[in-house]
């Protein structure tokens, strides 16, 4: 067999075989009674395709295509979650961005883009970008055309007009929930002012019902982690689209106390995707889980993924970066509370510089074959060893990832789910229409 | 249903290993969005 094809089990009776760096799978079912084998006609397809399949991942990998910018608007945040990943000093005394300044940083990145032909994202994210509402909502009116939006938020200051008019002018909106109880949702997303942050997005979620721009982002902890796949229950009766189910980042100091037991963690967020998969079969709606699906699609479409944590190098400082409140230009926001990452300040400096700023390249040159770990691992180009920030903050970027047992049992899953074919169920209705298939046996 | 013995399954050939696998190509996907987010041109998006 080629030496560059490896055969991982699968089940009792299937098998995964792949090779990692073009990410050419083929899942052989074996019948019980006979020695396994592979199918020739698997090889040969593999033979067919592996120059081709390794060059698109070469070009999607090495590529620098920016195709979106977070702006955190202000540092300041109404909450105060235990693992939030910007400073606590920073969310209580930081700055807010005038709406000069906003617009100013706005007018310089349509300049940059104003040569694409792809519209590029804007962003409004950390710390709580509501807290500035009146000057975003202004400048996303002025700016429409030029780019598409979004808003992760906590939803704390959310009116019901304003409702209204992200629906309307079809804003994408994040916003964070942990837990379908109050008492695990409070306890991590804690605000002594608005009487509860979970009866506040169980009122939001009925002004968004049925948005299709909607995502809800929860984060697993330990406190939340048994409790996900009641999440995934009251989200689909709520109508919401969308939900991402991430790991907590144990970037700040304050977050690692958190950290949830991977094998707990692991366990129940594959009961909430079963949960969400069973609702897609058995009903006309789905409940998509974001990172989830996005998984599938570094297998049966690795260029066409839409996050790009789960690839190295990373998104951050390639695909998008951060601008933090007093302008500097960050690789990504979880970067917010770490020193000598800013490759310079939007009011003084452009975006090119910044993009080649020695921070960005740093980012940009971590791979997975650099990291001891994942270069003997088969899915390093799938699962990308999230994140540098973290890892960094750990002590030493070039580490696996935190929860790199999780991930494989994550990607192990997303194969048994192809091998069911059920994959049609974890993607958007449609979703799959508007792909072409590369190649199929 | 008739269950299949070894020998059969020889003499058939059939059901003996299958295998699948695809790739799927997708223009108009984001790629530019972290953990955090799922934004973009939702109408066009796989996710």
């Amino acid at each position: 067999m080629e030496k560059n094809l490896y055969l991982e089990d699968l089940s009792k009776k299937d098998k995964i075989l792949i090779e990692p760096d073009s990410v050419f799978w083929g899942i052989v079912k074996n019948n019980d009674d006979l020695p396994f084998s592979i199918p020739a006609k698997l090889l040969s397809l593999y033979e067919k395709m592996k120059k081709r399949s390794a060059q698109e991942m070469y070009q999607f990998r090495f590529t620098t295509k920016l195709s979106a910018i977070y702006i955190d608007p202000t540092d300041r945040c109404n909450a105060n979650c235990p693992y939030c990943y910007v400073p606590a000093k920073t969310r209580k005394y930081g700055h807010s961005m005038s709406e000069k300044e906003l617009e100013f940083i706005l007018m310089k990145i349509k300049k940059y883009f104003s040569h694409t032909k792809k519209k590029p994202v804007i962003i409004f994210h950390a710390s709580e970008p509501l807290i500035v509402k009146d000057i975003l909502f202004k400048l996303i009116l002025k700016f429409k055309k030029d780019f598409y939006f979004g808003i992760q938020t906590n939803g704390l200051l959310l009116e019901e007009k304003d409702v209204e008019f992200i629906k309307k002018h079809k804003i994408s909106i994040g916003i964070s929930l942990d837990a379908a109880d109050a008492k695990t949702n409070n306890r991590l997303r804690p605000n002594a002012k608005y009487g509860g942050h979970f009866q506040k997005i169980n009122q939001i979620l009925e002004w968004f019902r049925g948005y299709k721009g909607l995502n809800i982002l929860t984060t697993i902890t330990k406190l939340n982690a048994t409790k996900l796949p009641e999440l995934v229950k009251y989200l689909y009766k709520k109508e919401v689209p969308c939900v991402l189910i991430n790991p907590i980042r144990l970037t700040q100091k304050n977050s690692r106390n958190l950290k949830p037991d991977t094998k707990i963690m692991t366990k129940y967020f594959l009961k909430a995707v079963k949960q969400a998969i069973k609702y897609s079969m058995n009903s006309k709606r789905k409940i998509i889980i974001g990172n989830f699906a996005n998984t599938l699609l570094g297998i049966i479409a690795p260029t066409a993924r839409r996050l790009m944590c789960d690839i190295s190098p990373c998104g951050g400082g390639r695909c998008f970066f951060t601008i933090t409140a007093n302008g500097k230009m960050i690789p990504c926001g979880e970067f917010i509370g770490l020193n000598k990452f800013s490759g310079g300040n939007i009011f003084k400096d452009s975006i090119e510089k910044a993009m080649h700023s020695k921070p960005f390249k740093q980012i940009r040159a971590r791979v997975t074959e650099e990291i001891p770990e994942c270069n003997v691992c088969i899915f390093r180009n799938i699962c990308g060893a999230p994140c540098p920030a973290e890892l960094h903050s750990l002590g030493n970027m070039y580490s696996k990832a935190v929860f790199c047992d999780f991930y494989k049992e994550v990607i192990k899953y997303a194969f048994r789910i192809i091998a069911e074919k059920k994959e049609k169920y974890c993607f958007r209705k449609n979703g799959l229409n508007s792909v072409e298939v590369e190649y199929k046996l | 249903m008739v269950k299949k013995s070894k020998k059969s399954l020889k003499k058939v050939g059939a059901v003996k290993t299958q295998a699948i696998s695809y790739r799927l190509k997708c223009a108009t996907t984001g790629n530019g969005l972290s953990h955090y987010v799922m934004y973009g041109d939702t109408k066009k998006a796989l996710l």
